[in-house]
């Protein structure tokens, strides 16, 4: 399971959003799913269950970690944690800008970070769990 | 009284990934804070509550907080009201436009786009409503028609620093103090004790009862425990101006 930042107060929070429906819809497609954080921090019981009982990878946006810090809150286990600032420093050219909209920068930085998430994923399902980000 | 910061209204959005409609909350929240009321509203990302600090847990005490949901799940307005207080509204947008065709989470249709206008103006005029009523930071509610309730709101002309929409980690100033023995959280006390020291005001019995007074506007004090109260407050006053001088 993907579970991405769901902050609105900056680009990083939707780069995070853009990356994981990349991997959920159009790169592995079936093999992951996304559990949105809203549901975490009301602690609804399946949307936990599904976090504890299934690989779960987390994509931060900014260092607070909201999203890593909610899987464990949740009982579960961050196999593999991104974030998008290391990411942008991996990228240093693709600086992201805008919040409803992202500028061509920050769409090709959640490309980039979409295809290591999906890279990660594939390790995962081969039972390795490399290296974390967050 | 010194200044403190003037009332907005606090944005909280599901912003549900997995849904349409959850999209249509983020964006309708973020064209309030940007473009509708950007002076007027602030927002804070809901996992904050648990994630974050006692600044962050504090934000729907000290905002009147108006709850955007996408579906009947109300995650917004439940998780605020668990971890933080009680939404003084709620908005879910299942309610207000039919959601046959909104898109995806990923990617509204046009119609998606048009329910981001409609929730969008829905917030604002709700704003607009907040901020004309009175709000009790000290108990986190609204007051009541026609009950007054002392120092119920901070100044509405007091001079405020920008704020980004995103207040995420810094939103409210607290402090944490010990009083009789258990730690109590102080809301805006790091705000107070700087707007009475930059006032000039010594911490001395005087500005005991000004600062009190002021304490009370956004912290609950216990019937009959006004005296410890003041002085944990007076004790964290004096540490604050030796430290600033």
């Amino acid at each position: 399971m993907l579970v991405p930042c769901s902050g609105l107060g900056k680009s990083l929070g939707t780069v995070s959003r853009e990356a994981a429906y990349e991997v959920v819809e159009d790169l592995r497609p079936g093999q992951t799913g996304l559990t949105p954080l809203s549901l975490l921090v009301l602690g609804d019981e399946e949307t936990r269950a599904e976090v504890v009982d299934n690989v779960a990878v987390a994509i931060d946006g900014c260092k607070l970690a909201c999203a890593s810090k909610m899987v464990e809150e949740s009982g579960g286990h961050v196999a593999r944690g991104f974030a998008v600032l290391e990411a942008y420093r991996r990228h240093r050219d693709l600086r992201p800008r805008g919040i409803a909209a992202l500028n061509e920068g920050g769409k090709k930085l959640a490309h980039a970070l979409a295809e290591e998430i999906a890279k990660a994923v594939d390790d995962l399902s081969k039972g390795e769990e490399g290296v974390q980000d967050a | 009284m010194p200044d403190l910061p003037k009332k907005k209204v606090g944005i909280i959005a599901c912003s549900g990934e997995e849904l349409a409609e959850g999209t249509v909350t983020r964006l309708a929240a973020l064209k309030v804070l940007e473009e509708l009321r950007p002076d007027e509203t602030v927002t804070i990302c809901l996992p904050l509550f648990l994630a974050g600090g006692e600044q962050d847990r504090a934000f729907a005490r000290f905002y009147p907080t108006i709850a955007v949901d996408g579906c009947e799940k109300r995650c917004a307005a439940r998780g605020t009201e668990m971890h933080s207080g009680k939404p003084a509204a709620e908005i879910v947008v299942a309610n207000l436009v039919d959601g046959d065709d909104l898109g995806t989470g990923r990617q509204l249709s046009a119609e998606g786009a048009a329910a981001v206008d409609i929730v969008a103006e829905r917030i604002a005029e709700t704003a607009d409503d907040l901020l004309g009523a009175k709000w009790d930071r000290r108990r986190g509610e609204p007051v009541p028609d026609g009950e007054e309730v002392e120092n119920a709101e901070a100044p509405q002309e007091a001079s405020e620093p920008k704020v980004a929409a995103c207040a995420c980690g810094s939103g409210i100033p607290v402090q944490m103090v010990q009083v009789n023995g258990k730690e109590v959280t102080f809301i805006a006390l790091p705000l107070i004790f700087e707007r009475f020291h930059e006032a000039g005001r010594p911490p001395e019995d005087g500005t005991a009862e000004e600062l009190m007074k002021t304490v009370k506007i956004y912290t609950s004090v216990p019937a009959g425990e006004e005296e410890t109260y003041q002085e944990a407050v007076m004790r964290e006053y004096v540490n604050y101006c030796e430290e600033a001088s």
